[in-house]
């Protein structure tokens, strides 16, 4: 008989009583989420590290205070991306987004033309440039919620803010991006 | 979705991310960690400075407990926040107003060139707080139920010591720093505030943390001179 993997429920039940296995379990396939949760706000790859394994640290001794029932994922980014903002204030060095090298990306279906292709990294890295110019608060909004692909709920938990907030924030930020572009706002 | 959110969701899959490193809780690592513990336990014991705890969660080397604080060794230290100290020991107040505001009458060792306060944490100074000799920091220790104190595992030397007739810990070395309970219940990390030696101990209901670049003898001597 194979046994089923412990739910996320279980694992947490477990960690609260300190089993750091369970934990360990329970946060593995959240990491590479909170590093680079932790590294959009902090920007710094070293920021991040130590936000991402802090966060991880304080998650450990705050399970107690970890609402049963709730989902565990934005809870555990909340607490990573508090500490990579308290780094960001620390004023260290600022590491600009860089799209990665074009043989690293996954093929989308038929291969398109040579030209296509540098016309769609030139579009992505305006994009990214004009990313860069915005406000913080546009910027975060956006990494939580296109880059980083988390629901309009669970931003609101990362950010610390209101589900509403998250709406109207994300609806001007894009406003913002767009005038950056120099395309027509909605 | 609008033609701008699905541009951003596909720069998000093209983004040039760093390699996300291996993480502090890490089961894959966690053999190699409690081999290093088992081997670091060898070592310190062998040396008599001080008992571990080998049933550490595997994210950690060790764990040190005193009321009021927790200093938990680690194998890997990346990083922390470098702020200023005035930042660190907040601001110049009388003795007074500290002792009014944090509830409880200060310990010293002769009267200090200046005391801080931040939250519910009083500093003495000693010299001047761009070059301290001496800084000595009291805090009740059920404002909290943990300060937490985190030290590299190769670099600080964490050890067990009796500062009269309490439990005290002793750290040396480098790259240890600190990370408070703030008043909000959010944790701080910070810089210890010398990159000397640093010592804790519990006095009564008080957390006093002795930090000078003194050796472990003399900090202990200092620590026992408190009044």
């Amino acid at each position: 008989m194979v046994s089923r993997p412990p739910r996320e429920d279980e694992l947490v039940e477990r960690a609260r009583r300190g089993d750091g296995a369970a934990f360990a379990s329970l946060v593995r396939d959240h990491e590479e989420l909170a590093f680079r949760t932790a590294y959009l706000i902090a920007r710094n790859a070293a920021d991040a590290e130590d936000a991402a394994q802090t966060g991880l640290t304080k998650a450990f001794y705050a399970l107690r205070r970890f609402r049963r029932g709730e989902p565990f994922r934005p809870w555990l980014l909340a607490i990573v991306a508090n500490e990579a903002r308290n780094r960001r204030r620390g004023a260290g060095r600022r590491e600009a987004l860089a799209l990665r090298a074009a043989h690293e990306l996954p093929s989308e279906g038929a291969a398109p033309s040579p030209e296509g292709r540098l016309l769609g990294r030139e579009q992505r890295a305006e994009l990214l440039a004009a990313l860069e110019r915005l406000p913080e608060d546009d910027r975060e909004v956006l990494s939580c919620r296109y880059l980083l692909d988390l629901a309009e709920a669970e931003t609101a938990q990362v950010l610390g803010l209101r589900r509403g907030t998250v709406k109207s924030r994300t609806s001007r930020a894009l406003d913002r991006l767009r005038a950056e572009l120099g395309e027509e706002t909605r | 979705m609008t033609g701008i959110e699905r541009r951003l969701r596909s720069l998000g899959a093209e983004l040039a991310y760093p390699e996300t490193p291996a993480l502090g809780l890490d089961l894959r690592r966690s053999r190699s960690r409690l081999l290093a513990v088992a081997l670091a336990l060898a070592a310190v014991l062998a040396a008599g400075v001080l008992a571990l705890s080998p049933g550490a969660r595997s994210a950690f080397l060790e764990l040190f407990q005193l009321r009021g604080a927790t200093v938990v060794r680690v194998d890997k230290l990346p990083p922390a926040v470098r702020i200023g100290r005035l930042d660190l020991i907040g601001a110049r107040v009388s003795r007074a107003e500290a002792e009014r505001r944090a509830g409880f009458a200060l310990l010293d060792l002769g009267e200090p060139d200046s005391i801080h306060l931040r939250g519910e944490v009083v500093t003495l100074v000693y010299g001047t707080v761009e070059r301290p000799r001496l800084l000595l920091s009291e805090s009740r220790v059920t404002i909290w139920d943990q300060f937490v104190k985190k030290a590299a595992g190769s670099e600080t030397t964490v050890e067990r010591v009796r500062v009269g007739g309490a439990d005290g810990l002793f750290l040396s070395g480098a790259g240890h720093y600190v990370m408070f309970r703030e008043p909000n219940g959010e944790i701080a990390v910070e810089r210890a505030f010398l990159a000397g030696t640093t010592l804790l101990w519990n006095h009564g209901e008080l957390l006093l943390r002795l930090e000078a670049d003194v050796g472990r003898a003399e900090a202990i001597q200092l620590g026992e001179s408190v009044r």
